[in-house]
């Protein structure tokens, strides 16, 4: 009955304003006054070292300096999803960069100097710097402790072994397929570690009161997930949940990299130090690169089963995952990954082992896309390979094998409503698919490549959401909620979905940032699941609200509340036409009976929204059982490119990319995200990665050997193709989309440079450097001869 | 950041900015300090003593005067772009001068500062060995002026000697030319060069070819030069001048590039910029400023 007069709209940013004038407050922004306090950490010089001593006498003389910390002060191990890594490190580092110890100084200058008189005496330990190294029988243990370590129920480590986890799926019988099968194709794809490298970097201050609590301020996507950890970290110095407070103000960008809890430990710990006086943490850009999380490398071993008509009957993919030092989070990108490395096919016959395994470069964690990006680049680079030695057109066998509504999914459960077959035609359509295109310039040659993609939130089966919603004297509006806005326009999402409810426009509705004193709980902003789990509570509170006002209006002058209905600020009734009642005349303050009394009171709405249909429980064996994600996205994404033969280097005209949402809460935002992803994961394909020398040391943690796209970079045109076919679950039918839009790229580009040159390359990235020397090595060009 | 002491000065005569040399321990002169600035934050350079030339007014100077171009020690690359007289004159300055980092360094950022911090990927090198142009300093014991090719000593190293500056580069104009320079990035975006390139088409066929970030310094490709001079440039002789490249350049592996790549393009490189170089000289050819790669 409602029509819907904001929803699907595309509403401008509430938070646009306050950010292009400078007002937004950032979280190095805000000003502590002269009692600040400054730390700088002691890093790691090793990879992987015993710590034999640490002698903090020379930094403590040091003028300015008020106290130096190190891991002595806090022996507690904790992690978000594993407890396997400690505040500073305790008896051995395991990557170079790790904290040993802070340096707290009067000013910044005086910590970073006194930081560098800690002396640290060490005696090195074996590297172990990739995954063969680590997996072999005979490796140096990384984490003899694993055994120990507590962690969710659905990690399944390997004591005495370098595997932290172990994600299996066991679906149909692959034996059995694969010796049936007409064709198996198998390849090994690789892809090497990214940074996030968002704008602003890691920042925190801590400020443990003398009233013994403690507050700290974060740059982060997770700040109640950040208050748990700080509260059970710390548990050991009497502090429990209700004394520990997340102020997160706008946030320059996530990615992934500032959810759970990295550095910000460092400064919720050094707080409990120096008791009345702020402490902040202020993390470099080189710092921003390796000691935060990264996205992991990836070496995937695929292998595919199929039939002459080109239906897919088996799959079988190993992934090994360069998880890191530490995997408290990074397991779970393993795990997610394992799940559903099948990709978005519908295959009777699937078995995908996913591990997770530690090494001597810093810790792995959660990068937008969640480990989907990694094995899709392989997968649905395979799949190309694979249509093209059956003959078959890579559309039409995507087309034929692409999972469809009710379709089995790797754990047993069915797949979600979805359009993905209208997502792939539609892509074929605008990339003008099957038109063969040449360049005006001979060096050049024009490709086309398509890839499918599909995510699932990765999350707890009980991550929740919560809103509180209250109405000021004139009808306008302050919600509270949790969830992060990390640019993805959120805060302005969830004033349109109050704003239909309560017919108050979103320019009376303020969303702000969290502070988990006055906002209520939110898991983590993570997961692309934050628009439909928050958007659900900010409904279910808007209702909430709704309903106390028609209750009140039923009540102090006795209407039939069946007929009433809210538009334009007022209440209304079916009935009676000429009843109209601005919310402003009564919400704060009630409405006035004949005796002079009042009845009503400030409406404040509540909500809440936890997947109740979700469940983690399922055999370590097989991955059957449970409902470990509660919905896929889904879409298809192609691209043109124009490429030199002989230098390599590429240009891409076209890029287009479908993709269901469900119901496109906001167009304009939802394009923002495609034009987005689409750039960071061509970047991903084209130019970046990351560069350890032998001894683990990140080679390229600045932005003048780590390239990030600039405005030349961008494709020449992006067509956004929205989808909606609606989640039953989500606000208005939505469902997540933000991570999804970067994850088809670079095997897109893969397929291009195929189609284009002939030659396939199976390592990320695919720069103009690999492309060339490629067709020089294939004998495509001569080296001399040009 | 971190804080620094050191002391700081901007003169308004030269003789003053000299003065303030001699008497200072680890002076350091500041032009854009674009290179500086990083490297006193990194800690690489510990100046006791900065001795800021934009305030000394001969130092702005971008002339053209009887075939001579002066380019002052002041001049910013941006300043070199929008330059009528490097536009009518030296196109391919403005053409190099746009490749330099991004809009705000160019603004601030000046060419003899580039080969005064000499780093082996700078891009104004090879321009200056190409053009043969003169490196004019200023000293306790008078005025130099040093030739391009004997400027550059090593990676971050020059000829500039103690309580020297740099006044300014003159270049004497070859008369009526084709050029082009092309610069070798991972990306779109700014980037320090993995090869540049730079070709002068004089008339007769005369012709410069220096290659820079293949070498410790800018390298003059004399062997080249000498085979081409005079010929018309046909398929053959660009492979058989690309033969040549390998043994006038030693490009590197490091981060950027593998000196594989790094070859292979520079001959690429060289075949484009030479048709390049030649059709302007012809009056035809792709606009300054077009990327060739």
């Amino acid at each position: 009955m409602e029509v819907s007069k904001y929803v699907g709209k595309s509403t401008v940013r509430i938070d646009g304003k306050v950010k292009i004038s400078g007002a937004a407050k950032f979280v190095d922004d805000l000003d502590f006054g002269a009692d600040l306090l400054f730390a700088a950490v002691v890093e790691s010089k090793y990879a992987h070292a015993i710590i034999n001593s640490i002698d903090t006498s020379e930094a403590e003389k040091f003028p300015g300096v008020v106290k130096v910390v190190t891991g002595k002060e806090f022996p507690f191990r904790f992690g978000l999803y594993m407890h396997d890594r400690y505040i500073f490190a305790q008896d051995r580092v395991r990557f170079v960069g790790e904290q040993i110890a802070a340096v707290i100084a009067r000013t910044p200058d005086a910590a970073k100097k006194a930081a560098q008189l800690v002396n640290v005496s060490y005696t090195e330990l074996p590297n172990v710097l990739n995954v063969q190294d680590a997996l072999k029988n005979d490796t140096f243990l990384i984490h003899p402790e694993l055994g120990n370590y507590q962690h969710v129920p659905w990690f399944f480590p390997k004591p005495e072994t370098n595997i932290s986890h172990l994600r299996k799926v066991r679906k149909g019988d692959t034996n059995k397929a694969f010796k049936e099968a007409d064709f198996v194709f198998e390849d090994t794809y690789t892809v090497p570690r990214y940074a996030h490298c968002a704008i602003e970097v890691h920042g925190t201050i801590g400020l443990f009161d003398n009233s013994e609590r403690l507050t700290v301020w974060t740059a982060s996507q997770s700040p109640y997930t950040q208050r748990h950890l700080f509260a059970e970290a710390l548990a050991p110095l009497g502090l429990t949940h209700k004394d520990v407070r997340v102020i997160t103000p706008f946030v320059g960008g996530g990615f992934g990299g500032k959810a759970g809890v990295s550095m910000e430990i460092i400064g919720a710990a050094l707080a409990t130090t120096v008791k009345g006086r702020p402490v902040k943490v202020l993390w470099t850009r080189a710092q921003e690169f390796y000691n935060t999380y990264q996205r992991q490398g990836l070496t995937c071993r695929i292998k595919v089963g199929v039939n002459k008509d080109g239906g897919i009957i088996a799959m079988d993919n190993t992934l090994y995952w360069d998880a890191g030092a530490y995997v408290e989070y990074g397991a779970n990108v393993v795990n997610a990954a394992g799940l559903s490395a099948s990709g978005p096919y519908n295959i009777p016959n699937v078995k995908i082992d996913s591990y997770c395994v530690y090494t001597n470069l810093p810790p792995g964690g959660p990068y937008r896309g969640f480990g989907y990006s990694e094995f899709l680049f392989g997968l649905e680079s395979h799949m190309n390979e694979i249509a093209k030695n059956l003959n078959i057109d890579p559309v039409e066998f995507r087309r034929k094998n692409a999972i469809r509504e009710g379709d089995i999914l790797n754990y047993g459960g069915k797949m979600n409503p979805n359009g993905l077959i209208e997502a792939i035609d539609k892509v074929a359509e605008a990339i003008e698919w099957g038109k063969k295109e040449y360049s005006d310039d001979p060096n050049k040659a024009i490709g086309k490549g398509i890839a499918l993609f599909w995510k699932a939130p990765a999350m707890p089966p009980n991550a929740s959401s919560s809103a509180f919603l209250k109405f000021n004297e004139d009808a306008s509006l302050n919600i509270m909620i949790s969830g992060m806005e990390i640019g993805q326009g959120l805060l302005t999402v969830m004033a349109q979905i109050a704003a239909d409810v309560l017919s108050v426009s979103p320019d009376k509705i303020r969303v702000e940032t969290p502070d988990t004193d006055r906002n209520p709980y939110e898991w983590q902003t993570v997961a692309s699941h934050v628009t439909w789990s928050c958007g659900r509570a900010v409904e279910r509170a808007a209702i909430d609200a709704r309903e106390q006002i028609f209750d009140l209006i039923e009540r102090a002058l006795d209407k039939d509340r069946t007929s009433l209905y809210l538009e334009n600020e007022c209440v209304k009734s079916r009935k009676e036409p000429g009843f109209s009642l601005p919310l402003r005349d009564f919400i704060i303050n009630g409405i006035m009976k004949e005796d002079g009394t009042f009845r009503g009171g400030p409406v404040i709405g509540r909500g809440m929204f936890m997947p109740e249909f979700s469940s983690a429980l399922s055999d370590p064996e097989t991955s059957q059982g449970g409902k470990p994600n509660v919905h896929y996205t889904v879409g298809a994404s192609a691209v043109k490119i124009e490429v030199d033969r002989q230098t390599g280097k590429m240009r891409i005209p076209k890029a287009v990319l479908a993709i269901d949402v469900g119901r496109a809460l906001n167009p304009n935002l939802i394009k923002g995200q495609i034009t987005g992803g689409l750039l960071q994961g061509i970047a991903t394909v084209l130019y970046e990665d990351m560069r350890f020398d032998e001894k683990g040391k990140l080679l390229n943690a600045s932005f003048s050997d780590y390239k990030i796209p600039t405005a030349l970079d961008i494709p020449d045109e992006i067509i956004s193709i929205i989808i909606e076919t609606p989640q039953p679950d989500g606000p208005s039918g939505a469902r997540g989309m933000g991570e999804h839009t970067m994850i088809p790229a670079a095997p897109m580009i893969a397929n291009a440079v195929e189609d284009a040159l002939g030659i396939r390359i199976k390592s990320m990235p695919i720069t103009a450097e690999k492309i060339a020397l490629t067709m020089v090595k294939e004998k495509k060009i001569d080296l001399i001869n040009i | 950041m971190s804080e620094i002491q050191l002391d700081y000065a901007k003169p308004k005569l030269l003789n003053e900015a000299l003065d303030i040399i001699s008497k200072s321990i680890n002076p350091y002169i500041l032009a854009g300090g674009t290179d500086l600035i990083d490297m006193i934050k990194e800690g690489l350079v510990q100046p006791d003593m900065i001795i800021d030339l934009k305030g000394i007014e001969q130092f702005h100077q971008l002339s053209f005067k009887n075939d001579a171009l002066f380019i002052g020690a002041g001049v910013t690359f941006s300043e070199l772009i929008e330059s009528k007289i490097i536009k009518e004159h030296f196109p391919v300055i403005s053409e190099l001068s746009r490749t330099v980092a991004s809009l705000g360094i160019r603004n601030r950022a000046t060419l003899v500062g580039n080969i005064c911090s000499a780093v082996p990927c700078m891009d104004s090198g090879p321009l200056l060995v190409a053009y043969d142009a003169l490196i004019m300093t200023v000293g306790p014991k008078g005025e130099r002026s040093v030739p391009a090719e004997k400027w550059f000593i090593g990676s971050r190293k020059t000829a500039i000697e103690k309580g020297e500056i740099v006044i300014g580069i003159s270049i004497s104009s070859p008369g009526k030319h084709g050029s082009c320079f092309v610069k070798l990035g991972r990306y779109e975006g700014e980037d320090l060069a993995q090869v540049n390139l730079i070709i002068l088409a004089l008339k007769n066929y005369i012709f410069k070819v220096s290659f820079g970030s293949v070498a410790p310094v800018p390298v003059r490709a004399k062997k080249i030069e000498q085979l081409i001079n005079g010929k018309v440039i046909t398929t053959s002789l660009i492979e058989e001048a690309c033969k040549l490249i390998e043994k006038e350049i030693s490009p590197i592996t490091d981060i950027r590039a593998t000196k594989e790549y790094r070859m292979h393009m520079a001959k690429i490189m060289f075949e484009r910029g030479l048709n390049a170089a030649v059709s302007r000289l012809n009056g035809s050819g792709p606009e300054y400023g077009k990327n060739l790669l």
